[in-house]
């Protein structure tokens, strides 16, 4: 028995369980927040909210709910990106879990051989298409993050840099890879890679959820299984949705009426920064001078 | 000849009556093509025999897949007229009880003695495949070595303590409700079917590599089936301890293939989840007792 065989089966069950509980918390977790506000670049547009601040004839000329999705959008990403606290211990967790969860599932996987052909049933397809997602999945979100967070443009096609500051039109670039928004050969090839990734990690996470409930033992009878199923077969489709509508939404935002309002915005931002110091500064003054006078 | 009343989802794959006059009832031969080997790995080939049934009027009752194994026996000669050997093959109580017959069929895995011909070849001229399980040593042709399952039941005490220095007396009353859960579990005649179909489970030729190879869900369910019984339960700890460690429940795939398979309708995932309850549970105690 080889070293590294005897430390699995020495921690054979705190493995496999960590295994099973990083699948839910942190990363799934993390991917019901992620899809919810990246699909805020549909649902932007009937957030009234987004446009209040913004100026009229803008909104009116690149359209009220353009500028409510690409506004939503935006405040979301710099809210995450700006007032979050600790974002980077958030940022090693997920990637620890994830590194930990996609390791250990490749083990994992590789003690299964995959027998559809002979046994075609629908939940021997779902056990083959899990381990198949899983491949695909790390490797798009490998590229996701290192293209967008890492900065690793030479990977994007237009070799555009996504910037939190211009969130909708600079991943619109990435995803159909030119400066202009346009679209390339290689920018759909990228959008499709999109497309299969988010569908795989979105089914993995369903799937898993349900199969986690009976790993954990928490499903035991076919009809408390299946009850648990119709769940996570809902939350999996409102997931893909979100999914799939963020991608949709970005790659077919008008990239230059985004760019307008993410720079309204960011006027607008150090405008605020400005504002609320020159109001306090003064009274504090004159109330120092006050007290030195008297 | 057995009259088997065959329910199993496995036969409706090839089913398929024909109406002509060779049909189900009538007299016809058969192809049977077997893949046979001297051991485990050598010479393996395939052969293939022609078996001829009798009409229905001139038999009784239904002809299965032993059967036809035994009128090749008596005269083994393939389609191409060479003389071969008689098929090498377990069996033993005819009627789906006892698990030994077990093969795979047409792709997939079931008895043969319950395995109507009349089901999977109704007309003249078609074909039967035979095959070993694939998950165990081929001892020869169809016989296989299902020692490493035998040696699981073993590893989780698939037994009821009933041995000591004094009387141990009746045993504890049950519940109704338990018993049916218990009596359905009892059926399972270790034959191997979910074995052979569960993705999981992978041949293991090394003898001394069975402690962390995947137990299976025959095996699981077995565990479930005597720590459920008042005296069996006294050996709880140690069943939940093996099936807690490699090899164990949590090499479970979930692809939920045993529970299609099972002839005896085992509520196989059913078992493995309340294992897996179990287990979770008795990990847990175990982390804030120390025990
Ligand atoms: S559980 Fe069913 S398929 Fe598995 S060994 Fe027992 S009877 Fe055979
Ligand atoms: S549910 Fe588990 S034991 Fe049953 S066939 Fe699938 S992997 Fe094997
Ligand atoms: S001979 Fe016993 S099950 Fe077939």
């Amino acid at each position: 028995m080889t070293n590294d065989q005897s430390f699995m089966n020495k921690h054979h069950f705190l493995l496999r369980r960590l295994h099973s509980l990083t699948g839910i918390v942190p990363i799934g977790l993390f991917l019901i927040g992620h899809l919810t506000t990246n699909s805020s670049i549909i649902w932007g547009a009937i957030n009234g909210r987004a446009t209040h601040a913004m100026d009229p004839e803008l909104v009116e000329g690149v359209g009220k709910a353009t500028a409510g999705q690409v506004g939503t959008f935006q405040h979301e990403v710099t809210f995450i990106n700006e007032s979050v606290p600790f974002l980077i211990l958030i940022e090693i967790t997920l990637w620890l879990s994830i590194a930990f969860h996609s390791i250990l599932g490749i083990y994992y996987a590789r003690t299964g051989k995959a027998n559809t052909k002979r046994y075609e049933y629908q939940g021997n397809w779902r056990y083959t298409l899990q381990r198949i997602s899983g491949y695909v999945g790390i490797l798009f979100i490998v590229y996701h993050v290192a293209t967008l967070r890492w900065g690793w443009t030479w990977l994007i096609p237009g070799g555009t840099k996504w910037d939190y500051e211009y969130a909708s039109s600079t991943l619109a670039m990435a995803l159909k890879g030119s400066e202009t928004g346009d679209w390339t050969f290689l920018g759909v090839l990228v959008s499709l890679l999109y497309l299969l990734g988010v569908t795989m990690l979105v089914f993995h996470f369903a799937n898993g959820l349900w199969t986690a409930a009976i790993t954990w033992g928490v499903t035991i009878t076919a009809k408390a299984q299946r009850n648990w199923g119709y769940v996570c077969a809902a939350l999996g489709a409102g997931l893909m949705a979100a999914g799939w509508g963020a991608l949709f939404g970005f790659l077919f935002v008008d990239v230059q009426a985004a760019k307008d309002i993410e720079e309204e915005m960011l006027r607008k931002k150090s405008a605020d920064i400005v504002e609320p110091e020159a109001v306090s500064m003064i009274p504090a003054t004159e109330h120092t001078l006050v007290a030195i006078e008297a | 000849m057995i009259q088997s009343n065959d329910d199993t989802d496995l036969a409706t794959d090839t089913r398929g009556h024909a109406a002509n006059g060779k049909g189900p009832s009538g007299a016809r031969t058969i192809r049977v093509r077997i893949k046979r080997a001297d051991s485990h790995g050598k010479n393996v080939r395939w052969e293939e025999f022609k078996v001829d049934l009798p009409s229905a009027g001139e038999r009784d009752g239904a002809i299965n897949v032993i059967a036809c194994l035994q009128q090749i026996a008596s005269n083994p000669v393939t389609v191409d007229g060479t003389r071969s050997t008689p098929v090498t093959y377990e069996s033993g109580c005819l009627e789906e009880v006892c698990g030994s017959c077990t093969m795979v069929i047409n792709g997939k895995v079931r008895q043969a003695c319950s395995c109507l011909v009349d089901d999977y070849a109704p007309n003249d001229g078609d074909l039967i495949t035979l095959e070993p399980m694939s998950k165990f040593p081929v001892v020869r042709d169809l016989w296989v070595d299902r020692s490493r399952l035998f040696k699981a039941l073993a590893s989780v005490k698939a037994w009821v303590p009933i041995d000591g220095t004094y009387d141990l007396g009746e045993g504890p009353e049950e519940t109704p409700d338990e018993q049916q859960t218990r009596y359905k579990l009892s059926t399972c005649m270790s034959c191997g079917c979910c074995l052979e179909a569960c993705p999981q489970y992978t041949l293991e030729e090394d003898e001394s590599k069975f402690d962390e190879s995947f137990v299976g869900a025959a095996v699981i369910s077995q565990a479930r089936y005597f720590n459920m019984h008042e005296t069996g339960a006294t050996m709880k700890k140690q069943r939940l301890d093996t099936l807690a460690g490699p090899g164990g429940i949590n090499n479970c795939g979930n692809s939920q293939n045993c529970v299609k398979v099972c002839p005896k309708e085992i509520p196989l995932t059913e078992s493995i989840a309340a294992m897996g309850r179990s287990v979770t549970l008795h990990r847990i105690k175990e982390f804030f007792s120390g025990r």
